[in-house]
């Protein structure tokens, strides 16, 4: 693999940046996305997240279960300005559902539960060749809604839009 | 034929450049040139990777058909290691230094290492590791379902030694330069810095009322200290 500096350590705040947008969007605007193809996803946060510590001296924090978006810890980190390290989410597409925890800073997923396999699917390359498809389409998605994410957040105006949209929702 | 799992973890890989198609037979062959090679019967401490197929875990055949995987091809490799266990090699010292009386001197652990070593390890299984991969040759991506550094490292190596290209992990950095990001985007990708969120909790009640007095006055002026100054 190549070396050098790994874009995980330089720019891992952007992954954490992106996951606490789309807790922002998921709030704002329903969290439905048009991505670039037309195609209409769906992106709501699930039962554990875990906010990023400040500075190496601080303590991370994690809730699970139930619906943590809705706690006072998670507003108060919020207010804070701490960002999402991780999140469980679902991600809908149609008729597809699938559940992953994304590690913000290094846009890994894990714990990822692809959608049942349809019934179609009658021998095992049938199964194997829809789970690769659905595999894909996740990684797909991720990938597109994070280049949506850097199109907002890397305009020059950013801080005095949608920057500033963010910033009271956080407060609130 | 097995299937694909269903659940699990990943991480995403990019490669430029080209490599063989895997529907022809030099990307079989490229494999089989790296195919995993058993070390059962290795009499010394030593770890073995390289390819197989879902097929055929020992690594002797590489049929393309093996590699269907859909919209994907299915990579897979192992990855065995032979070790001493390290109580083993703990009780026959504490018994060495019970008989003689007296704690062993480096030079004699190191002695007595190398003689069990060399008396077990013929003896020891090795530990089996499998990890999957799916390439996606028109994306230049391929997605490996383990996380871990030892199995991340084994796999960049592999490709690299098989296909003649080295894999770049994606991350917020590299999956941005590959969002078709226009150049001034890209620029300001590189040298993008966090945002530094308001703390509400410092100026308490109030402050939410005090970030929108700050914004609306700033409304239409230059902002770019905005949430900085609420920091």
């Amino acid at each position: 693999m190549s070396q050098g500096p790994d874009g995980a350590d330089t720019h891992g705040f952007l992954g954490e940046e992106f996951l606490t947008w789309l807790w922002f969007r998921w709030e704002a605007d329903g969290g439905e996305f048009t991505l670039p193809g037309g195609r209409v996803v769906g992106v709501a946060l699930d039962d554990f997240l875990s906010f990023a510590a400040p500075s190496d001296d601080e303590t991370e924090q994690t809730l699970r279960r139930g619906l943590p978006t809705r706690t006072a810890e998670a507003r108060t980190a919020l207010r804070q300005g701490r960002r999402l390290r991780k999140a469980r989410l679902l991600v809908a597409e149609g008729s597809r559902q699938w559940t992953a925890v994304l590690d913000a800073p290094t846009l890994t997923l894990g714990s990822v539960k692809l959608p049942d396999d349809s019934e179609e699917c009658e021998s095992d390359l049938d199964r194997t060749t829809e789970r690769s498809a659905n595999w894909f389409a996740l990684h797909e998605i991720v990938q597109a809604l994070y280049g949506r994410f850097l199109r907002e957040r890397l305009r020059s105006d950013y801080k005095q839009t949608a920057g500033t949209e963010q910033a009271r929702w956080m407060a609130t | 034929m097995a299937t694909i799992k269903k659940s699990g973890s990943f991480v995403a890989f990019h490669w430029d450049g080209a490599i063989a198609d895997p529907h022809a037979q030099p990307f079989a062959d490229a494999m089989a040139a790296r195919r995993f090679r058993t070390i059962e019967n290795a009499a010394s401490e030593e770890v073995s990777i390289g390819w197989v197929t879902p097929a055929d875990p020992t690594g002797d055949s590489f049929a393309l058909e093996d590699l269907e995987g859909g919209a994907g091809t299915w990579l897979r490799f192992r990855m065995d290691k032979k070790t001493m266990p390290k109580k083993w090699l703990q009780i026959h010292r504490d018994a060495a230094e019970k008989a003689r009386g007296k704690k062993l001197s480096a030079r004699e652990r190191r002695e007595l290492k190398d003689d069990l070593m060399e008396k077990m390890l013929p003896r020891v299984l090795p530990s089996i590791t499998l990890v999957d991969a799916l390439l996606f040759h028109d994306k230049r991506t391929v997605l490996l379902f383990a996380t871990s550094k030892a199995a991340r490292e084994a796999f960049g190596k592999l490709f690299l030694e098989s296909f003649g290209t080295p894999l770049e992990r994606s991350n917020p950095l590299q999956a941005g330069l590959r969002a078709g990001l226009d150049d001034e985007t890209r620029y300001a990708l590189e040298h993008c810095e966090p945002v530094r969120w308001p703390n509400a909790q410092r100026g308490e009640a109030g402050v939410e009322d005090r970030r929108r007095t700050l914004v609306d006055r700033r409304a239409g002026d230059d902002q770019e200290a905005t949430m900085e100054e609420l920091a």
